[in-house]
């Protein structure tokens, strides 16, 4: 059977412990191959909304101005910016082969992360509040579905890294874990590039 | 393995193929899955030309052909074009470039399995109500107005399938990217893994724009919101563009990998090297890169613009250079080449003629004043049936004679083989020839019948007679597969005895795990090489020792049978709802439906949730197997 | 999972090594730093109502910025054996600016290209 070692000593851990398998550069490769799709995937999306930015039926609904808050916008990037360095400090004591450290910091993502969806949330339901709803017009659904499939995407990295934290406590460290990881905190990078163009393009534009 | 002699019980072999993650045994069942999809399509065309027979012909209702027509084109490119050339690009891609099994063997299992589930879902729609009746197209304006639950199940079902296709793509770019053998350079790679590779790159980048074009959709229809609603606001032109952005790479996808089977055959069967390799390399590039900037030439009436309709025009019009540069390397590989006329190369030579006339009326109706006469009539009907059954029908019914001692160690029968290419060539062009005139004589697409008098009363019946001849080609091929199942007269290593790429250098059957030694690759058309220096050994390219091989997994399916839940969940959600659209408020409520959708995604979040938990290392296979199993090969080859 | 046949490192390379990475890790806190910069470049340039146009370009400039930033430091796009993902991102990019070009002049605008 496959030999698996677990916390081998520094001078034995690998320069690129993620890439260090064939399994874990195919890792690699194809979550990038995958985050190819996921750019065309958010592109789409941020077409629709451009598409029909400001576009209601009557003109008693609410359009982007009347709605957006910068403040809460930019304590919200704040937030995904912050938990992108977190995540970088993971990989890096992944690197080092300090186990320990790189939960601390991914638990700390985590964090972060439950922080900004938690302010997500809050604003949604503030905007339901106003009688912005996913069903009120083509502008709002359009806006739910854009900022929804980021939130759902940080949902899911939330639950997977919290899944890794947990599954890896009782094991340790190794390339099968490392590669892992580093796919996990990849996914988490993207998400915060896509949030950089929605702040930019959603909130920014949108209110000028 | 020396032990496929040993009985085995039916339920253990079906199993085996629930759980396998072996690249080869895929390919048999996206073999399985898209023949069986693929018979369906054709009946369903069969349907469509016994209506279209005679004028003012009853044997379908309105109502009825829209769903034919709609149900056969969907399935026809989703559920069997595509799965078949997967089948083909699982079945030899990873044998043709030296790896022991692709990049991500799970997610290839996971792949197929949401494919079937999608296509089952699909077509559950007949029972259940009503098929889609959109149109393959579904174009929103149409699709939002569709009353029933038709379309519903054209949306979810699409969604589905196009999860899995896009799994595969992933999983093939990978695979040729990171495990090719030593030596297998990128200009090295047969045009068979080149195409495949391009394709697979575009499946990554088109499919996304049709995940979101049917979420917008789904939403509409299943969860109250306005994309296409135009009284709130929405803008069903959104729909065109996406399904367009996605649709005309689709074709590409569709009809790279057909001329990677076709520059494999002539190669073969001319028994000489391809001609201008590099510069078919160069063209499948181009041509999958400008498959993403003409869309919009399937728009031209929509009103862009004249400036807009020029641009992509032009676009549409600069693919035919790179495809004339194909059409002449075929041609000159052939030239003065010794051919054999088998099956496989009867195809490849119709090709030439066949698609060649779909690409030139391809150009006509890129030139956007003929095109507002063209459009909707038969004649678009004959344009890309000429291309997609001239080019990527040909190379599946070519491929699946050529591959099939690779997939399963017996030959089809040739004889009856050539009298399938026949028919089915004859056929074809009476349908599809005189559907161009048809079409300029003014004969509208996708109508349900017509009037006697206006001339169109001979070439439909002509039409038709064609079709029954594809009808009677498919059946003798059906005959021919099981005939050979039956015998199943062995062959041995390199059955068509000029092969010239790796995948034909392997003993038949192939080996689980394919290659007991990964070999090294000193060129171009590999095992002609070792023919020519090496008395076709391949050199190894490591010493024989163990190596590691993925374990078969049960996740997939039920990964993907969670899916399968919540579509049905999703579909009734709306039904009798007042926030929902009229074509689904006035049906029956289900209350159930919100449960079922959350039991469906549990379902599949939580065997993701398994899959990431459980460690999966795999299993390593022995050196001494190995050694057992090369022995037994010698022995096998002093017998003989 | 193929097992490790990592040869043991001598003192002075795992020093080395360790130092790279002390390297490395402060182009990431520089890049990070670089980040918050245009975020709040980008946000104080809206707050002080400039010429929409120039907020505009400037904003969708700075967000590029912010994304090269993420994929070449924090992604590792710019290390060694990242070729063909470098390749690959372009062409998506590429890709996905065209359609959201298209989508703002042809869907949006709702007026063809030829008479603006």
């Amino acid at each position: 059977m496959a030999e698996m070692r677990y916390n081998v000593p520094d001078n034995q851990w690998p320069d690129h412990p993620e890439r260090a398998t064939l399994e874990g550069k195919n890792k690699q490769l194809g979550f990038w191959v995958f985050l190819g799709g996921e750019t065309v995937l958010f592109a789409s999306l941020f077409a629709t909304y451009l598409a029909l930015e400001n576009s209601v039926p009557s003109d008693d609904h609410l359009l982007t101005y009347d709605l957006f808050q910068l403040e809460l916008a930019f304590v919200m990037t704040m937030f995904l910016l912050t938990s992108s360095l977190t995540s970088v400090y993971a990989v890096y004591h992944m690197r080092n082969n300090n186990f320990a450290k790189m939960q601390i910091w991914l638990i700390v993502t985590v964090l972060l992360g439950a922080g900004f969806l938690a302010l997500e949330i809050y604003e949604f339901s503030h905007f339901v509040e106003l009688g912005h709803t996913f069903r009120s017009s083509a502008f709002a659904s359009a806006f739910y579905f854009l900022l929804g499939t980021h939130g759902f995407h940080v949902a899911v990295g939330l639950v997977w890294i919290t899944l890794l934290i947990l599954r890896n406590a009782r094991r340790g460290l190794s390339v099968y874990t490392a590669a892992k990881v580093n796919t996990a905190a990849l996914y988490w990078h993207f998400i915060d590039v896509v949030w950089v163009f929605i702040f930019s393009i959603v909130y920014l534009l949108g209110v000028i | 393995m020396a032990a496929t002699a040993q009985k085995r019980s039916a339920w253990s072999v079906i199993w085996d193929y629930l759980t396998t993650v072996d690249h080869k045994k895929i390919a048999i069942l996206y073999l399985m899955g898209g023949g069986f999809f693929f018979l369906l399509g054709g009946l369903e065309a069969m349907l469509i030309r016994i209506q279209l027979a005679v004028p003012n012909n009853d044997f379908l209702s309105a109502g009825m052909f829209n769903q034919v027509i709609t149900m056969h084109g969907t399935t026809m490119i989703f559920l069997a074009a595509m799965p078949l050339l997967i089948a083909f690009m699982n079945a030899v891609v990873p044998l043709q470039i030296g790896a022991r099994d692709v990049a991500f063997p799970f997610l290839n299992a996971l792949g197929f399995w949401v494919f079937f589930f999608g296509g089952v879902f699909l077509n559950l729609s007949w029972f259940l109500g009503g098929a889609p009746d959109a149109g393959w197209t579904s174009y929103a304006s149409l699709a939002i107005d569709s009353p029933g639950h038709g379309v519903d199940f054209y949306a979810l079902g699409l969604q589905i399938t196009g999860a899995g296709t896009l799994m595969t793509g992933i999983n093939f770019v990978t695979t040729i990217i990171t495990m090719r053998a030593p030596g297998m350079t990128f200009m090295r790679m047969p045009l068979m893994t080149w195409t495949t590779l391009v394709a697979a790159v575009l499946i990554v980048f088109a499919f996304p724009p049709l995940t979101i074009a049917l979420f917008l959709l789904i939403f509409d229809r299943m969860f109250g919101s306005n994309f296409f609603i135009v009284e709130a606001g929405g803008n069903t032109i959104i729909w065109e563009h996406f399904f367009w952005i996605f649709g005309h790479p689709e074709v590409y996808i569709l009809i790279l990998p057909a001329f990677g089977i076709f520059s494999e055959i002539f190669s073969i069967f001319a028994r000489k090297r391809l001609f201008g390799y590099s510069s078919m390399v160069f063209a499948t590039v181009l041509i999958g890169f400008f498959g993403f900037m003409v869309w919009a030439h399937h728009m031209f009436t929509t009103g862009l613009g004249a400036t807009a309709n020029a641009i992509f025009g032009v676009a549409t019009m600069a693919i035919a250079i790179p495809t004339g540069i194909k059409i002449f390397n075929w041609i000159l590989t052939i030239w003065g080449g010794s051919i054999k006329f088998t099956t496989p190369m009867l195809y490849a030579l119709a090709f030439i003629p066949s698609f060649t006339m779909g690409g030139v009326t391809g150009i006509m109706l890129a030139t956007v004043p003929a095109d507002y006469q063209f459009h909707d009539t038969y004649f678009v009907v004959a344009h890309f049936h000429y291309v997609i059954v001239g080019g990527t029908v040909f190379a599946i019914l070519a491929g699946l004679h050529l591959y099939w001692p690779l997939m399963f160690n017996t030959m089809l029968n040739e004889r009856l083989g050539k009298w399938t290419f026949w028919l089915f060539f004859t056929g074809f062009h009476l349908t599809f020839l005189i559907q161009h005139w048809l079409g300029l004589w003014g004969m509208p697409r996708r109508v349900f019948t017509y009037l006697d008098g206006q001339g169109y009363n001979l070439a439909n019946m002509v039409s038709t007679i064609g079709a029954v001849l594809m009808a009677v080609a498919t059946l003798i091929l059906a005959y021919n597969i099981v005939m050979t199942i039956v015998r199943n007269e062995r062959v041995g290593k390199d059955p068509w005895g000029d092969g010239r790429t790796l995948e034909w250098s392997l003993p038949l059957p192939v080996p689980y795990y394919n290659f007991a030694q990964i070999p090294l690759i000193r060129g171009l058309d590999a095992y002609q090489i070792e023919k020519e220096e090496n008395n076709g050994e391949m050199i190894p390219s490591e010493p024989l020792d163990d190596f590691h091989m993925p374990n078969n997994s049960f996740i997939p399916f039920v990964m993907s049978f969670g899916l399968f839940v919540t579509g049905f969940g999703a579909l009734y959600f709306a039904s009798g709802k007042d926030w929902a659209i009229n074509a689904v408020s006035n049906m029956p409520v289900h209350d159930w439906a919100l449960y079922v959708l959350i039991a469906g995604l549990a379902i599949t979040f939580i065997s993701m949730g398994v899959r990431s938990w459980k460690d999966d290392l795999g299993y390593y296979v022995k050196k001494e197997e190995l050694e057992r199993d090369l022995a037994a090969l010698e022995e096998e080859r002093g017998a003989n | 999972m193929a097992e490790l046949n990592q040869k043991p490192l001598t003192d002075v390379q795992l020093k080395q090594r360790k130092l790279e990475r002390k390297i490395e890790m402060r182009h990431h806190v520089t890049s990070f730093s670089l980040m918050i910069f245009l975020t709040f470049a980008a946000f104080a340039m809206v707050a002080l109502e400039l010429d929409p146009l120039i907020i505009t370009a400037a904003v969708i400039v700075m967000a590029l910025v912010q994304v090269i930033l993420q994929f070449y430091y924090f992604m590792h796009m710019k290390d060694k054996g990242h070729g063909f993902i470098r390749l690959f991102m372009l062409v998506g990019m590429y890709f996905a600016i065209a359609f959201v070009l298209c989508y703002v002049l042809i869907v949006w605008i709702g007026l063809p290209i030829g008479s603006v």
